[in-house]
């Protein structure tokens, strides 16, 4: 076993590969996760920014909670979870197959894409799922590769992967084609669940989601929170030459720097200004709480009252209301995390 | 009990086929690969298979011509081959698409066709 060093999680995962070992690799910071490698080969990802085979096979109803239960029960302690699935008839070695390979593509996604990270390598350790399939870690570095530079073709702005989701009140156009995921997406975004968030609910992939929400940024449809961190470089305004330059829409600038963009030049008169620059009343969520940790309570705003005016009863007697899907999802893998340790 | 290795042998042993690969069309990427590829290239043919994919999808509207239509597969057919496109339809969240590439000469379109629906029910459905 090493110590937590930082480093390049990828880096780490050529070597140990090279070497042929067996274990985890735990990467720690936002949103970090694990690699499983078996004799050099991934068996198995996992990050909590990205659905586990367990959430997309009961999310979408493929199994029943209590099925899925049941074979971490039996197989957990003995690694053949996945095995005892196939066995029982419960699915089939396609179906699981693929689940696998597709939790891992996600999840490797978000675990090896930090430059640099706290990472650790556990020497010997398995997943309860067992080998179902084995990746060529040397192919799953490329593909995260290609997958962060295949967001930023869509859109380049990486404070739509971790800030709350929220739909702009009005959109920019007319007429507006989504898509059945993207509609899926929007109808669900209440303005605090994050991009993780609606993966688990929905049980679709994480990276599948960015992607989807990054075209929708790009659309213009999505309100991109307002953070004045440290990383200037996500804020692109135009030089400001005179009068002409439209500096109270970012947005559609930002879609108009890219090459492909086919949007017409933005009309600045029809438009209502938009909240980014010219009125910061409500302050957006900070960065640190948007994308620090998806169990972090952020209490619904109140209608606003006149000063002095007493909070209705219903209202001021009760506790603020909970979260009710993203609570039920965090508590099922704390509940599946648990079980796994026994 | 069929995994992913075997539909592709399985798609192998459709007449005339020279390459096969299972595509998620999300991305692009191979998620396995059999045989020869465009150009000897899984990768950037599953790209473009994604390409694809994504425009008879979601970038024109054949499919949202009737309510609750559905994509089974393309077909493109060139001068020197056919390449057959077939979605996979699991219950879970994928995308995912089954790509074979058949010699024209000694493909045969219809064959191959109902081969590879049967290939994709079966890898899904037990």
């Amino acid at each position: 076993m090493t110590a937590a060093e930082t480093a390049a999680p990828g880096r780490l995962l050529t070597q140990v590969a090279g070497e042929r070992q067996t274990g985890v690799l735990v990467v720690g910071g936002h949103p970090g996760g694990a690699v499983y490698v078996l004799e050099g080969r991934v068996i198995y990802a996992e990050s909590p920014a990205a659905p586990g085979v367990g959430e997309l096979l009961t999310a979408s109803g493929r199994l029943a909670g209590r099925t899925w239960q049941n074979a971490l029960d039996l197989g957990t302690s003995t690694a053949r979870v996945g095995r005892l699935l196939v066995e029982q008839g419960h699915l089939t070695q396609g179906e699981l197959e693929l689940c696998v390979l597709g939790a891992i593509y996600d999840a490797a996604y978000f675990v090896l894409s930090p430059a640099s990270a706290p990472v650790d390598f556990l020497i010997g350790a398995t997943h309860w799922l067992g080998p179902i399939v084995h990746v060529d870690p040397a192919a799953l570095r490329r593909e995260v590769t290609r997958r962060i530079r295949l967001l930023d073709e869509i859109f380049p702005d990486a404070r739509v992967d971790t800030a709350a989701v929220a739909a702009v009140p009005r959109p920019p156009r007319e007429r507006i084609t989504l898509t059945a995921p993207q509609w899926e997406l929007l109808v669900n975004a209440d303005g605090q669940r994050t991009p993780a968030d609606l993966a688990l609910l929905l049980g679709r992939a994480g990276y599948a989601t960015i992607q989807e929400l990054r075209r929708m940024a790009a659309m213009g449809l999505l309100e991109l929170p307002e953070v004045r961190s440290e990383n200037p470089e996500f804020v692109r305004l135009p030089q400001a030459r005179g009068a002409a330059a439209d500096v109270q829409r970012p947005v559609p600038v930002v879609a108009a720097a890219r090459a492909t963009a086919a949007v017409p030049p933005p009309d600045p008169a029809p438009d209502p200004p938009r909240h980014l620059l010219v009125e910061p009343v409500e302050p957006a969520p900070s960065v640190e709480i948007a994308g620090a940790n998806q169990a972090v309570y952020r209490p619904p705003r109140l209608a606003r009252r006149k000063p002095g005016a007493k909070l209705p009863k219903e209202v001021a007697g009760e506790p603020p209301p909970a979260h009710q899907g993203t609570d039920e999802v965090l508590l099922k893998r704390i509940r599946t995390a648990l079980r796994a340790l026994r | 009990m069929p995994g992913v290795d075997h539909c592709l042998q399985e798609a192998m042993a459709i007449p005339g086929a020279v390459g096969a690969s299972i595509v998620d069309y999300t991305t692009g990427f191979p998620v396995a690969t059999t045989g020869a590829a465009p150009n000897a290239d899984h990768e950037a043919a599953a790209a473009g298979t994604a390409d694809v994919v994504q425009a008879a999808n979601s970038r024109s509207l054949f499919v949202s011509a009737l309510p609750h239509d559905l994509l089974e597969d393309l077909i493109i057919t060139t001068a020197g081959g056919y390449h057959l496109l077939r979605m996979v339809q699991t219950d879970f969240d994928s995308r995912l698409v089954l790509y074979v590439w058949l010699d024209r000469v000694m493909g045969n379109l219809a064959v191959a066709r109902r081969r590879m629906q049967k290939l994709a029910d079966e890898l899904v459905a037990s």
